[in-house]
Parts: C-alpha cells; sequence; structure tokens
C-alpha cells in the first residue's frame, strides 16, 4: 500500500507486416507503459507512422477548424455514438462532406463582412463629404486642378484664404469638427496637404458615384441594414450547423485523435525492413497475463520476454542500460486515498523506490485541517460542500479542494463535538449560572435556546474542571480558555507526526541503498530529534514548572544531551557542519506545529468579538432571563450568518493552507525526494463515442 | 498598582511578539510570494512548491504566538 506497484520490464518482438493488429493488441491489454526506443548500437532505428495516419491527422485539422468555427468544444454537450457508427462515417467521406457543407456557409459570411467593412468606411466618408455642397462628380475629372477633401479639428479657412489660385469649402463647428475641400493646381496638391495638416487634416477617398453625398450616404445605410439582416441569417444557418454536425464533429475529433495515436506508435519503438521491437513497463503482477493475451492473439508473429522485475535498491537503477533506468510510478492507492494524489503530485511524483505518502496524506491532511476548524457550526456546511463537490465537479483541482472539505468537515465534526463541545463559537452547555455576562465572554447554546439540554447530551460532551478554589465545569474545551494545554497537544501531534516522518525516511533509505546508509543518512537525525526534544522537555521543567537540576530532570537533560550529540556525531559523517547547524531547526520544527492551535484561536477569537456584537450589542442579551425584540432578533440573525460566513471562509484559506504546508513543508521533506515518472499505459480514453462491444454488456 | 503594571508590561510584550514577529513574516513572504506567481505563471505545475517557499516564513509568526503565549500563560 505505502510503496508503488512492482513493476517488470518486457520485450516484444513481432512480424512488421501485422503491425497494425499488434497495436490494437497493445491498446487493448491496457498495460503497456511504452519505453521510447532511441537508435543505438543495435542499429535499428524507429519506425514511421502508420500509412492511415496522416489522412487522419488532415481530417482532424479539418473537424478542429469547424469546431472552431462552431464554437463547440469539451464543454459541448453532445449525445455518446457507437464507435462503429463514427468510422463508417468518416471512412465514407462523412468529414469532408461536412466541411463542403459548413465552408459553404461560412465562405457567405466572410463575404458579407468584407462587404460591410466596405460599406462601413464609404460611409464614414461620406458622412464628411456630406457636410459640404457639393455633389460627388464634382470632385473629380479635372486635368489640371486637384481636389483635397478630408476632415479636420480646427478651422483651416484663413489659411486656405490666403493661397493664391485656390477655391476651397469649410463646414466647420467647434463641437462636431469639420469637413474642408480644396481645389487647387495639380502641381500645389501635396504641398497643400502638407500645410492643412496643421489643422489636423486627415483625408477621406472620395467615392465614385454623382449626385448629392447625403442621398448616397443615405443609399449606403440602406444597403447596411440589408445586409445585416443577412448576416444575421447566415448567424442563424451556422447554428443550424451547429445543432446538426456537433455530435458528429466531437465523436470523429475523438476517434481521429484515437487512430493518430495509434498510428503513431512505430515512432516510439524500433522497426526494421521485417520485424519490430518494443520495450515496455508492465505491472509485475499483470505481466504474465499480459504476455498470454498478446501471444494468444498474435500467435506465432510475436514473440514476449519478461526481462525483469525492478527491485527497490537504487543499485539495480544505476546498473542499468540509460533507457531502462527509470521505472514508471503506479501509485497504489484505494477509492479514498485516490482523492489525495493530486495533492502529493502537487509537489512530485513518487519516485518508484521510495514510499508515496499518500496514503499518509489521507489521514493527516484532513485531520489537521478538522482541529483547526473544531466546530461543530463551521463543520456542517464543509460536509456539505465537499460532499456536493465531489458529486458534481470533474475538474482535479476542485475534486481535491472538495475532498479535503469533505473529510476535513467530518473530522471537524468530531473534534468541534466531543472535543470542543461547541458550535459557531459557542459551547452547547456554559458554566452553570454566569453564562452570560456583560462583556459577552460566555455565551452558550443552553442559554440562548433556554433549554436545558439532557444529561446523555451533556454526557456526551468532556468534562473541564477548572480552578483550585472552586470547582467551574466546562463543557468541551475552551479554545481560548485551555491555551497551554491546547499548544502541549499540538507539539504531540507534531512530534508524532514528524517521526513518522523520520521513520518513512529510514525505511526509503535502508531499501535504497541498505541499512547502514539508512542509520547514517537518516537514523542519525531521528537520534539527535529524540535527544532535542527529551532535552528540551527537561528543561521546560526546570524554566517553567521551577525543578531543580535533579532527579527525574536530571536524567532527562543527560539523556537527551547524549542523545543528540550521538546523533550529531553519525550526522557530522554526512552532512558536515551541516549537522550541528540544523539542530536548532528541529526545534523550530516541532514548534511549527503550534499552528494547529494558533489557527484554532484565531478562528474562536472571531468568532468570539461576532456572538457579542450580535447577541450582547444587536440583541441586548445580557441575563440569562432576556428578552429580544422580533425585528431585533431578525437583524441580529442576518448579521449573525453573514459575520460567521466570514469566518468560515477565513477557515477555508487559513486551515486548508496551514495543514497543507504541514504535510509539505514539516513532513515530507523528511524523507520525499519525488522525481518519479507516471506511469502511463497505452489505452483509449472513449467519451464520445461507445464500443460496440460495450454497448452489448450494458 | 504593581501588579497592574506588571500585567500591563506583559501584555505590551506579548503584543509586540507576534506583531514583530508578524511583520517579519509579512516581509519575508512579500518577496517569496511576488517570486512564486511569477513561477506558475510559467509554470503551473510548480504550484506545490512554490506554496512551500511562499508560506516557509511564516512560521516565525508562529514562534511569536509561542511566546506571546509563554508570555501570559506561563510567566
Amino acid at each position: 500500500m505505502l510503496l508503488p506497484e512492482s513493476m517488470s520490464r518486457v520485450v516484444i518482438v513481432g512480424t512488421k507486416p501485422r503491425l497494425d493488429e499488434a497495436i490494437e493488441v497493445f491498446y487493448d491489454v491496457q498495460a503497456l507503459h511504452l519505453i521510447d526506443h532511441t537508435t543505438g548500437a543495435d542499429g535499428i532505428s524507429i519506425g514511421s507512422p502508420l500509412p492511415a495516419t496522416s489522412k487522419a491527422s488532415e481530417r482532424l485539422l479539418k473537424v478542429r477548424a469547424m469546431e472552431k468555427e462552431l464554437a463547440v468544444g469539451k464543454t459541448t454537450d453532445t449525445a455518446g455514438v457507437e464507435a462503429w457508427d463514427v468510422q463508417r462515417q468518416i471512412a465514407s467521406g462523412g468529414v469532408e462532406n461536412v466541411e463542403s457543407d459548413i465552408l459553404k456557409t461560412l465562405d457567405k459570411r466572410n463575404d458579407l463582412n468584407q462587404q460591410i467593412a466596405e460599406l462601413n468606411s464609404k460611409k464614414k466618408n461620406l458622412g464628411i463629404l456630406a457636410k459640404l455642397p457639393i455633389d460627388l462628380e464634382f470632385y473629380s475629372g479635372y486635368s489640371s486642378i486637384a481636389s483635397i477633401v478630408g476632415s479636420v479639428d480646427s478651422d483651416p479657412s484663413p489659411f486656405l484664404k490666403s493661397l493664391p489660385d485656390a477655391e476651397y469649402f469649410v463646414s466647420f463647428s467647434k463641437k462636431e469638427g469639420g469637413a474642408v475641400a480644396a481645389f487647387v493646381r495639380a502641381s500645389e496638391r501635396d504641398k497643400t496637404a502638407a500645410a492643412l495638416s496643421e489643422f489636423g487634416f486627415t483625408e477621406a477617398a472620395v467615392p465614385e458615384g454623382s449626385g448629392s453625398p447625403t442621398a448616397a450616404l443615405s443609399a449606403a445605410e440602406q444597403r447596411l441594414t440589408a445586409l445585416d439582416a443577412e448576416l444575421k441569417a447566415i448567424g442563424n444557418e451556422l447554428d443550424d450547423h451547429r445543432e446538426k454536425y456537433k455530435t458528429f464533429l466531437r465523436a470523429s475529433d475523438e476517434e481521429l485523435s484515437i487512430q493518430i495515436n495509434k498510428g503513431e506508435v512505430p515512432l516510439r519503438i524500433a522497426v526494421s525492413d521485417y520485424s519490430y521491437i518494443l520495450d515496455a513497463w508492465v505491472p509485475a503482477k499483470k505481466a504474465d497475463s499480459v504476455k498470454a493475451e498478446i501471444e494468444s492473439r498474435l500467435g506465432r508473429d510475436v514473440h514476449v520476454e519478461i526481462e525483469e522485475t525492478r527491485g527497490r535498491n537504487l543499485h539495480d537503477e544505476e546498473n542499468a542500460e540509460e533507457r531502462f533506468k527509470k521505472t514508471p510510478t503506479k501509485q497504489n492507492n484505494g477509492l479514498v486515498a485516490k482523492e489525495f494524489e493530486y495533492a502529493v503530485s502537487l509537489v512530485s511524483v513518487p519516485k518508484y523506490q521510495e514510499i508515496d505518502p499518500t496514503i499518509l496524506l489521507t489521514f493527516f491532511l484532513p485531520l489537521f485541517f478538522g482541529f483547526m476548524v473544531g466546530d461543530c457550526g463551521y463543520a456542517i456546511p464543509f460536509i456539505i460542500l465537499g460532499a456536493f463537490g465531489l458529486k458534481t465537479t470533474r475538474h482535479k483541482d476542485w475534486r481535491a479542494i472538495a475532498t479535503v472539505l469533505f473529510f476535513g468537515g467530518i473530522w471537524a465534526f468530531l473534534f468541534g463535538f466531543f472535543f470542543f463541545g461547541e458550535a459557531l463559537g459557542m459551547h452547547f452547555v456554559g458554566v452553570a449560572d454566569e453564562l452570560i455576562t456583560a462583556g459577552g465572554k460566555e455565551v452558550s447554546w443552553d442559554a440562548l435556546l433556554k433549554v436545558d439540554f439532557p444529561a446523555w447530551f451533556e454526557g456526551l460532551l468532556p468534562e473541564i474542571v477548572h480552578n483550585e478554589h472552586g470547582v467551574i465545569v466546562h463543557h468541551g474545551v475552551g479554545k481560548l480558555v485551555e491555551v497551554t494545554f491546547l499548544l502541549k497537544i499540538s507539539v504531540y501531534i507534531g512530534l508524532i507526526h514528524l517521526v513518522l516522518a523520520y521513520v518513512c525516511g529510514i525505511l526509503n533509505k535502508a531499501r535504497q541503498h541498505g541499512p547502514k546508509a539508512a542509520l547514517f543518512e537518516k537514523g542519525g537525525w531521528l537520534i539527535a530529534f529524540t535527544g532535542i526534544v527529551v532535552l528540551c522537555y527537561g528543561l521546560t521543567r526546570v524554566l517553567f514548572d521551577g525543578d531543580g537540576f535533579e532527579g527525574l530532570t536530571l536524567y532527562l537533560v543527560a539523556v537527551g544531551g547524549v542523545l543528540t550529540l550521538i546523533g550529531t556525531v553519525i550526522n557530522f559523517e554526512t552532512e558536515g557542519a551541516q549537522a550541528v547547524i540544523e539542530l536548532p531547526g528541529l526545534i523550530g520544527n516541532v514548534l511549527s506545529y503550534a499552528r494547529l492551535a494558533a489557527i484554532g484561536m484565531s478562528k474562536a477569537g472571531m468568532a468570539l468579538a461576532f456572538n457579542y456584537i450580535v447577541f450582547g450589542m444587536i440583541m441586548g442579551i445580557n441575563t440569562p432571563d432576556f428578552h429580544v425584540s422580533p425585528i431585533m432578533l431578525i437583524i441580529g440573525l442576518l448579521m449573525l450568518g453573514l459575520l460567521h460566513l466570514v469566518v468560515w471562509i477565513l477557515a477555508i484559506l487559513s486551515a486548508g493552507l496551514h495543514a497543507l504546508r504541514l504535510q509539505f513543508v514539516e513532513f515530507m521533506t523528511r524523507f520525499f525526494d519525488g522525481g518519479g515518472v507516471k506511469y502511463e499505459p497505452l489505452k483509449i480514453k472513449r467519451e464520445k463515442t461507445i464500443l460496440h462491444s460495450e454497448i452489448k454488456e450494458v | 498598582m504593581a501588579i497592574e503594571t506588571e500585567a500591563g508590561l506583559i501584555a505590551i510584550g506579548a503584543g509586540l511578539a507576534v506583531g514583530l514577529a508578524g511583520i517579519g513574516s509579512g516581509l519575508g513572504e512579500k518577496d517569496a510570494a511576488a517570486a512564486a506567481i511569477g513561477a506558475i505563471t510559467e509554470d503551473p505545475s510548480v504550484f506545490g512548491r512554490a506554496l512551500i517557499f511562499v508560506v516557509l516564513p511564516e512560521t516565525i509568526v508562529i514562534f511569536g504566538l509561542v511566546i506571546a503565549i509563554m508570555a501570559f500563560f506561563v510567566l
């Protein structure tokens, strides 16, 4: 369970004429993780794609282009189609037929878009010309006179007036800018245009035609309206195409991708003139059945040999041929733990030779999250949200979050009820007779609801007896009261967690390099860690409890000191000066778990303040026999929901992130190397197309 | 009076411990987070490792908190 699955390496040799068929078989067994062939000493090079592949790629390109045009994508809702049906349609030119159908419409649309763009620019120019009292035909047709027409930002009349031999028309208003038409000698044209640019002149092309520009403008507008209507009709036509072809497009996209994947297998294996050779990793427990199936389906045309079953010792890996060095990791987790694989993969994929931390994360991540939240009132929405997420979402990020929320919520409920005995920051059962104070320090559910919970209910909650003078009984651990107790618990949890990490590290090293290496590389740290912990425990007795250096305390300090020394000496062999430098870091690692209590405290502090705002300030509940007016009750409840929503959302962020951090930083860095290769067997995943045999089974 | 002053001093000390440690953590995380966001934009697969580096300085504020709690409850 802790280690990835054991892997065997197989070599498959077969005759080239039956390669197509063999590839189908390789995909059907769903267990071969191909080892890419590199042209080496054997002199055999990789093969070329199967003949049908290039046609399939071409078709896939067309299908993808059409999907893009019609906005058909992964999220489009389409029905399943039988694979043989899609294959038949593709083979009989289905893709090409659909393409010609859609292309016709698309061409029409492009034409229209172009016409509309041209008309729009013509309309803009006519808009400028319409301001001037000249008909269109008068702008051109002269031999020695040139016309300059365009828009201006400021009034150019004074300048134009100064020009000799020029006729000009200007229409200008400060608000809308202006239009100018100047008729000058052909030789003066460029000079005049350059001079006009000082007035913000932009030249406009004069459209062909005759008559007044205003009339031409309204004609252009009419034409534009007509074209827009046509474009809309084409849009509808495309929508029809989308409805008609989306199922075929999605199905053929999938089918063609599968064909291409299969067709490209020869690129990854060695192929000679008459035969092919392929190396692959197979899970050891499946190796024999895979061999049997391949041989039974391809008969005398194939030979399968199981070369080795890779051990966990790293020397095996070092001695292997370069391309056989890395063994793929097939994580070996159950249904629940599988959901946490993603969290581990955020750091890295585990190596084949090391412990897969997933199962440990499955336990500790939600546990820490639950301990930090520790409140029934927040736990129940977490459970509901998590369950809803697990049921609906397929995206791996969201699934990982939903998993943590669901299981973390369950832990939070357990801690919230049986340990802290509270919901929404309030204990179920308050301290007798001083439940509600003006300071709002203690508000409890039984006082608010004016009920006495039955004895069996109170019996479920932990009883904390306080204070040496009077007996004050708390039902549930107060997050802001029993602070030292919670800190101690956090540190103890941390100790267990860290020792577990060191043990995993020792197991890893023992497996990879042997027990001696394990002692020197990880064992020393465990000894030093134990020593530091014992030493610190002894010292706290002296510093905080006021014990003298005698009896048990003396022994603790002495044993701790000696263990630390032994550990450091062992570490010095492998790590040098770092063995000493990192010693204080060990204390830091343990104290880091204080966040388990600290996050809980911060939540409790906020909840306390918010509850005081709602019950103390808004509802005015100060005495046990309180009375609240209905309006204040409604306002108070609304505020209660809103404020606790803030705490709840912060709980996701802080508790979630810190729980994850404790796993990643404190826990996994102790033993986890990562850098493994994920096991990815040749396998087809069909979503939109259904194999005929699968239908029969249904 | 003397006891009140003492309690007040402890409270100030505790506040300083958490507050200053918080500022320190914040300064540390500022740089790490900026760099991490850059790295994640380039390659989303480094998210986990980037997160580790970003939250590393956060331990400092926990130390401050531990000291503050000790000041209140143990001293």
